[in-house]
């Protein structure tokens, strides 16, 4: 018995033991991989950089649409205006804007106005890419599960959103005392808050521009923006990738060298610069994709596929290659340039019937351009003084203007939305062979939302179809 | 053994009054070893004794001349004793008894008529005689209320156990049981490639059958629930093979070698080669050309390969064993060593296991003894990429010869713009390495006869280490490229996994009054698992073909870790009346450290019953034993560690200069989670009919189990993709059904037959609120053939949706129609440029199919004369529905034999939208048709590859699992040879005997056997059929 009671007391204590100490024990499970909370310059880091390949994802879709890619097999989805499913894309720029959301809300509470400043202005660039595209999409109920099913924003009132993020940026990066300097963190600028401001103006031109087909739209409102906006190609919003983070068209080109087909360039915008539709040779193209093992460029027939007789896959038709400006795999993603905002001018100039000063930014556009791909002199100088190019001031007309915005905005997701205000009238653009039957011969004018939406927020998601127009790309 | 007990003294009471006494010694016929424990009882009388632990007893016999001979896993005998003062009696094994002791939760022996619950053990015989390597296949259709899948035929591929079914809301979540080797717990996860499956093997494949004495499986709530939450989804609890202490030395050799082809292929059409519209015009589409016999005049070299029966080749095994065992005294020992080598019916692939083995046990006193076993393995080989290989296989022509596939520098020989599979096979390597120990240390101490204590500490440890690599350009000339990777790469996964177990209980084990026994035990349990994870990417090599991450130009490297504790309480009470009335009370709580504090520690009872009535009440005399039981039992789940707080991850391709970079993690975690709960209630029946020459096993049981915890893929609008959640509950309901029997024993003739019938219902009950559905994966297919597969409130787990053919209802389709309703007439459309082809409904996915079994059924015949036996085991999966993407390539490429018609012109059955008979006739060829239409791309382009339905359909099969003819050579042969025992036998495995599936063996699933999606059938590795020779020599 006595033995007995001695092992009831071992027992005893053993339990007692366990229970004392089990709390410790089990408290393990604090995430080693993934902190709860990270450093405000390490959201920096990423969404400045997603934010640029937010932009060039887009543009993989857009450049389809307008002309820029062709698929080399005929019928191809995106080419032909099918209902693609653009999940990836716009899972990413969701992920961007929710990132971006932490890191206002951490730069507000960690007395940062610069960072809150610059998630501002990334947040107004996802959400005009989303916009753009989709028009209506999730906004004041997203980012942070207020609930599982945001309801869909109007597009017209998240362009008012765009501005006032933007008006809000410039305010926040206005201020002089910050805790926390920006430095390389910032994959946009280095840190730079004066250049933020300036491409917040910009951005602001550049959205205001967008309301062309609107009542809304006022010239010189565009003008008062960029004249506060970018001053020289210096200014260029730009991320500039890595081999360890690649530029996406850069991936595009490495599939292609690989034979995994992608990236082939459109037979429309070789012939814009080849001499066939305008009588000049562009010296851009060599920046801009492949020469054929003949020496030459050749494009594809959107939605017609390859033509027979390409049978060496890489060197017999022009693709994105490596070896170009802006598909290597540390090619920079252009967000927004001078060169645009030149093109942006002259529009507006136009609108206003300022013939010369439209006129004068139309060439200062093509210029900037050129002197951004780094063009010889010469050659940058014969083509500008061509005279299928140097019409003279009162020749300018918004047709050159889009002619020439479009070889400077070469896949940049921009050029769609000038696609449509300007009713994809482009010289010599037709609709690709085997067009999507349900869009009667027209273009497609925005995207289908992604189906994810239709199996996760099926009650809000709108039902939509490919020739729907955006708001303001009514008429 | 407890009755048992009950008989001794009531036997030793009785004896004291007997006069004459005889002695001998009961030995095992096999081998010749003392039989300990057999009970030796006078005939037609109540007096008896046991047999020491070397075979010897002693008893009075009085006036008797018969004595009755019986133990457990022997043939009871009659033997006359006459005048004869020492009788020395020799029992046969019998395997049909071998399941009267069950090994239970912890490793406790009980006798099965005491259980109120069902389990179902396999011995070692039926375990090896089935030749899988994989003890998981081993399984296959010997055991009720399981469900065992392999993923495909390929060496060391992973194979998948479920046990009455599907349990888990989650589409990652793991719904396999448990398993426990001697006492301990152990990993049998499947770490297959997300992107790219490779069919790695489950862990469980690390061990060696042969080492295997028997495998239990429990499978209900009650069973379990001294196991805790890990085996919530059943427990697979294996026992391995030990010395017998005084039995001497037996040594058992053996080989197996065994040749595999492919044993099932596509049926093919070898009239049209490459081309398009009836002609080749060089382009990729690998047999919708021209006429191979008229291109052939024009060409001579233009002639049909048979490339799918080139490409596999014969594969084959060889297994070699030694094991030796024994005891002295106090001591015993097990120990062995097994090397197996394997080669896959894709060239290139191949998978080897080493293992090793010692277990001992000491006895020091009566009071104390010990055990320890230590189990070290080495296995792994070259996965090849089979889905990749098997999709660059369709696109493969067949009038190019696929065994020309490198240029004597190394280089590809391809097809237009496909590559080739056999070049891929060779280059595209990814070989896995993995060392492992599981070791377990047991102490029994009784300081009193009705007291025990009991420790046990097992500690599994692996390193599973993995290379992959995919060549970049040698930068040779005009080197082809076609589907190999652009830059090249290299990657090394790394698994550092480990699993610590430390039991301690206490049994008490007092009878309390003549008729009532009880068995009390209360325990203590720790539970730890830890796993490191590192991945290390090398891209693009700057030296052609110098493989090493100082030779490339971009790294990624990862490293993650997860840890997962577990303390357990559990108590258990066993009463025991008369023998024949038996009740379970088990208890348990956990606390563990995946759940938030405060809601991690969770309690759950179970009770069992068992009442064998035949001891009790009058029975026919065909009933010789019968016995009911009911089981009702809780258990808890916890979830997998770091789910409950809403994280931050690195992004791809970060630190990047200098810089840290962090991306909110895609799943959000909750704080507010709560454990999971499965209730299981059971009934069942036992019955032995005919002087036990036929058995019956019945269960019916239900479990539910409620408040899952599930990660619902929400919005990613809202900021993540997934939110983890407690919610939802599944239903499953079944019947398990074993039938035994002896239909002829005739002198040396015996026939024995088993029957494992399973029949498992699932019904997701509800999921989230407002969420209807989860989709576990989707494959992909031409057009609009994908089909996802998907777990949907209201319907069975497992639902394959896709799109369509129309279908015509008078007054237009109800609405709320989701599943397909096949024989209903089809629509033709009469106007347009599908007039008189069959409508299509692409934007709606209906349900097609399910993908769970309505039923399986193992069937196993054994027949024996003298030494000669054959068995056959037949196992069937019954009413499965399954995604045939081959299917789908296969059609778009116009291989299959069916398009020999596709020059035919026909009327499709079916009716106008108006509802009027198509009478229309419409050509199924591409092009310009015979009537001037221009049908483009043809009907097997343009509208057969283009729906899901045409490749959702039954995968039901019958299958021979194997078939053994065995001789045991006669004693007067081998006892020269100083042998015990020696065998010779030969086998056929995986024989296919009927199935309406289509390609090749559908039991094979694209993504691994961890994953759930098991009815999407991809470009798998094909099933393969076996045959085996083998020697065993026992000394």
């Amino acid at each position: 018995m006595f033995k007995n009671m001695k092992l009831r007391i071992v027992i005893l204590l053993i339990i007692a033991g366990f229970f004392t100490s089990c709390e410790n024990y089990l408290d393990i499970n604090t995430d080693p991989n993934n902190p709860t909370t990270v450093p405000v310059k390490g959201l920096m880091s990423v969404t400045s950089v997603r934010t640029a390949s937010n932009t060039a994802n887009l543009g993989y879709f857009t450049s389809y649409f307008v002309q820029y890619l062709a698929s080399p097999n005929a019928g191809g989805n995106t080419d032909t205006h099918q209902e693609i499913n653009p999940n990836g894309t716009w899972v990413a720029i969701y992920n961007v804007l929710s990132n971006l959301s932490d890191m206002e809300k951490m730069a507000e509470q960690q007395g940062a106005p610069n960072y809150a400043g610059a998630a501002k202005i990334m947040k107004a660039i996802n959400l005009a890419l989303l916009v753009d595209a989709w028009n209506g999409v999730p906004y004041s109920e997203a980012f942070f599960v207020q609930t599982l099913k945001p309801s869909y924003d109007n597009g017209q009132q998240l362009y008012t959103e765009i501005f006032s993020l933007l008006t809000d940026g410039i305010a926040n990066l206005q201020q002089t005392t910050t805790t926390l300097t920006m430095g390389t963190d910032d994959f946009m600028f280095g840190g730079n808050t004066a250049r933020w401001i300036k491409v917040a103006n910009a951005l602001r031109a550049r959205y205001l521009n967008h309301l062309s087909k609107t009542s809304a739209y006022d010239a010189n409102a565009v003008l008062a923006a960029i004249a506060n906006g970018l001053e020289s190609n210096a200014d260029d919003a730009k991320v500039t990738f890595t081999n360890e983070v690649r530029n996406p068209w850069g991936d595009v080109s490495i599939n292609q060298a690989g034979l995994v087909l992608d990236g082939w360039i459109s037979e429309q915008i070789v012939e814009a610069l080849d001499g066939t539709t305008f009588g000049v040779v562009d010296p851009r193209m060599e920046f801009m994709f492949s020469k054929t093992r003949h020496g030459t460029f050749r494009g594809t027939k959107n939605g017609a596929g390859r033509d027979a007789d390409v049978m060496d896959l890489r060197l017999d038709a022009s693709t994105l290659v490596e070896a170009s400006f802006y598909a290597n795999r540390t090619s920079p993603v252009l967000v927004m340039t001078f060169a645009e905002q030149k093109f942006i001018e002259a529009e507006a100039r136009l609108a206003l019937n300022n013939k010369p000063a439209a006129y004068a930014a139309y060439l200062a556009g093509i210029k900037a351009h050129m002197d951004m791909l780094a063009v010889a002199a010469g050659s940058r100088d014969a083509y500008i003084n061509n005279p299928v190019v140097s019409v003279g001031a009162d020749n300018i007309t918004l047709d050159l203007i889009m002619k020439e915005k479009y070889v400077a905005l070469y896949l940049s997701p921009e050029t769609w939305n000038d696609a449509r205000r300007y009713n994809f009238k482009y010289t010599n653009m037709t609709i690709p062979a085997q067009l999507n039957p349900d869009l009667n011969g027209q273009f497609s004018r925005r995207l289908q939302y992604p189906s994810s939406e239709f199996s996760t927020n099926s009650d809000n998601v709108p039902e939509v179809r490919l020739s729907d127009r955006i708001w303001w790309d009514q008429n | 053994m407890r009755t048992n007990l009950l008989v001794v003294l009531f036997m030793l009471v009785t004896s004291c009054v007997m006069a004459q006494t005889i002695t001998g010694k009961v030995t095992s016929e096999t081998d010749g070893s003392g039989v300990p424990g057999a009970t030796v009882k006078v005939k037609g009388s109540t007096s008896g004794t046991f047999t020491d632990s070397d075979g010897n007893y002693k008893l009075n016999v009085g006036s008797s001349t018969t004595i009755v001979v019986s133990s457990i896993g022997f043939e009871t005998v009659e033997i006359s004793v006459g005048n004869q003062t020492i009788v020395n009696v020799s029992l046969k094994e019998d395997a049909t008894q071998l399941s009267e002791v069950v090994v239970t939760s912890l490793g406790i022996e009980r006798s099965k008529r005491s259980l109120g619950y069902s389990i179902q053990s396999v011995g070692s015989k039926e375990l090896t005689e089935v030749k899988q390597p994989n003890i998981v296949s081993a399984l296959q259709g010997q055991v009720s209320g399981v469900q065992i899948t392999n993923t495909g035929g390929g060496p060391g591929m992973g194979a998948r156990i479920v046990v009455r079914g599907l349990t888990s809301l989650n589409p990652n979540g793991d719904n396999q049981p448990l398993f426990i080797i001697d006492g301990v717990p152990i990993d049998n996860s499947t770490n297959d490639n997300s992107s790219n499956s490779r069919g790695m093997s489950n862990r469980a494949a690390d061990i060696n059958p042969n080492d295997i004495e028997t495998i239990s499986i429990l499978k209900g709530a009650a069973a379990t629930g001294l196991y805790g939450v890990r085996a919530a989804n059943g427990a697979v609890v294996i026992t391995t093979k030990s010395g017998k202490s005084g039995s001497g030395l037996t040594i058992n050799v053996g080989s197996n070698f065994s040749v595999e082809e492919i044993n099932k292929l596509p049926e093919f059409q070898k009239n049209y080669g490459r081309g398009w519209y009836g002609i080749d015009d060089g382009s990729v589409y690998s047999a919708s050309g021209a006429l191979i016999e008229a291109q052939s005049v024009i060409d001579p070299s233009y002639i049909f390969y048979d490339n799918y029966k080139n490409f596999y080749r014969t594969g084959g095994m060889r297994d070699h064993f030694f094991n030796m065992s024994g005891g002295k005294d106090a001591f015993t020992f097990y120990t062995s060593i097994n090397n197996t080598k394997q080669e896959g019916i894709i060239p290139f692939s191949d998978w080897g296991r080493t293992s090793v083995r010692l277990r001992g046990t000491a006895k020091f006193s009566e009071k104390f003894n010990m055990e320890a076993s230590v189990n070290y393995s080495n296995s792994g080989g070259n996965r090849v990429p089979h889905t990749t290989m098997g999709e660059r296989l369709m696109y493969w022509s067949h009038t190019q010869d696929i065994t020309q596939y490198e240029k004597p520098d190394g280089t590809q020989i391809a097809g237009i713009l496909s590559a080739n599979p056999l070049y891929n096979a060779k280059y595209m390597t990814y070989e896995d390495k993995v060392d492992r120990t599981i070791g377990n240390l047991v102490f029994n101490y009784k300081p009193i006869d009705w007291l025990q204590f009991t420790y046990r500490f097992g500690h599994d440890f692996y390193v599973d280490k993995r290379d992959e690599i995919s060549p970049g350009p040698k930068g040779i000339a005009g080197e082809n490229r076609s589907g190999l990777s652009a830059l090249g790469f290299m990657e090394q996964r790394r698994f550092i996994n480990r699993v610590i177990n430390s039991n301690f209980f206490v049994t008490f084990d007092k009878e309390i009054t003549s008729d009532l026994r009880a068995t009390v035990r209360a325990g203590h349990e720790l539970f730890e698992t830890g796993l490191n994870y590192s991945y290390n990417l090398g891209e693009q090599f700057v030296t052609p073909d110098f493989y090493s991450f100082s030779n490339v130009t971009r790294h990624v490297i990862s490293e993650n870790t997860y840890r997962r504790r577990l303390l357990g309480a559990y108590g258990d009470a066993s009463l025991d009346y008369k023998g024949y009335l038996f009740l379970n009370l088990t208890a348990r709580n956990d606390w563990t450290s995946t759940l938030p504090k405060g809601n991690n520690s969770f309690f759950y009872p179970s009770a069992s019953m068992s009442f064998v009535f035949s001891d009790v009440l009058k029975l026919p005399e065909a009933i010789s034993y019968g016995k009911i039981r009911a089981a009702y039992g809780k258990v808890g789940k916890d979830t997998d560690p770091y789910r409950t707080a809403a994280t931050y991850t690195t992004a791809t391709g970060f630190p990047l200069n200098n810089l840290v970079g962090y991306v909110r993690s895609a799943s959000r975690g909750s704080d507010q989670l709560v454990p999971e709960m499965t209730s299981t209630l059971e009934f069942g029946t036992e019955l032995r009919l005919l002087k036990n020459r036929l058995s019956l096993d019945l269960t019916w049981y239900k479990a539910n189990s409620k408040d899952q915890i599930l990660a619902v893929p929400v919005s990613t609008t809202t900021g993540y993709s997934q939110v983890w959640i407690n919610a939802g509950e599944i239903e499953n309901k079944g019947i398990e059904l074993v039938l035994n029997g002896t239909p002829i024993k005739k002198g040396n003739f015996r026939w024995d037959a088993t029957v494992n019938f399973t029949r498992n219902r699932n019904m997701v009950v509800d999921i989230a609120d407002g969420v209807t559905d989860i989709p576990l994966l989707t494959q992909n297919g031409y057009v609009n053939s994908a089909v996802t597969m998907r777990i949907a409130k209201g319907r069975p787990y497992g639902d394959l949706y896709g799109t369509s053919y129309q279908r015509y209802y008078e007054g237009g389709k109800p609405e709320g129609t989701i599943v397909l309703d096949k024989d209903r007439t089809k629509v033709i459309s009469n106007s347009g440029s599908f007039a008189g082809f069959p409508l299509m409904n692409t934007s709606e996915q209906m349900v097609l199919g399910n993908g769970m079994p309505k039923w399986l059924a193992g069937i196993r015949n054994s027949f024996s004369y003298k030494g000669l036996s054959l068995s056959f085991l037949i196992d069937t999966r019954w009413g499965v529905d399954q995604f045939d993407q081959y299917g789908v390539w296969l059609a778009a490429f116009l291989k299959p034999d069916f398009t020999n018609d596709r020059n035919d012109v026909v009327i499709f059955d079916g009716v106008t939208p108006e509802g009027q008979p198509n009478t229309q006739q419409v050509w199924l060829g591409q092009g310009l048709g015979p009537d001037g239409r221009d049908y483009a791309a043809g009907y097997y382009r343009n509208i057969h590859r283009v729906i899901s339905e045409n490749f959702v359909y039954d995968a039901s099969f019958i299958k021979l699992r194997n078939a053994t003819l065995a001789y045991s050579l006669p004693k007067k042969w081998i006892t020269p040879l100083h042998l015990k025992a020696a065998s010779v036998s030969t086998s056929i495995n995986n024989i296919i005997l009927w199935t309406p599936w289509k390609n090749f063996d559908p039991e094979s699933y694209s993504t691994g056997a961890g994953s759930n999606a098991t009815a999407l059938t991809g470009m798998g590795y094909p099933g393969a059929r076996s045959t085996f020779f083998s020697l065993n020599l026992t000394l």
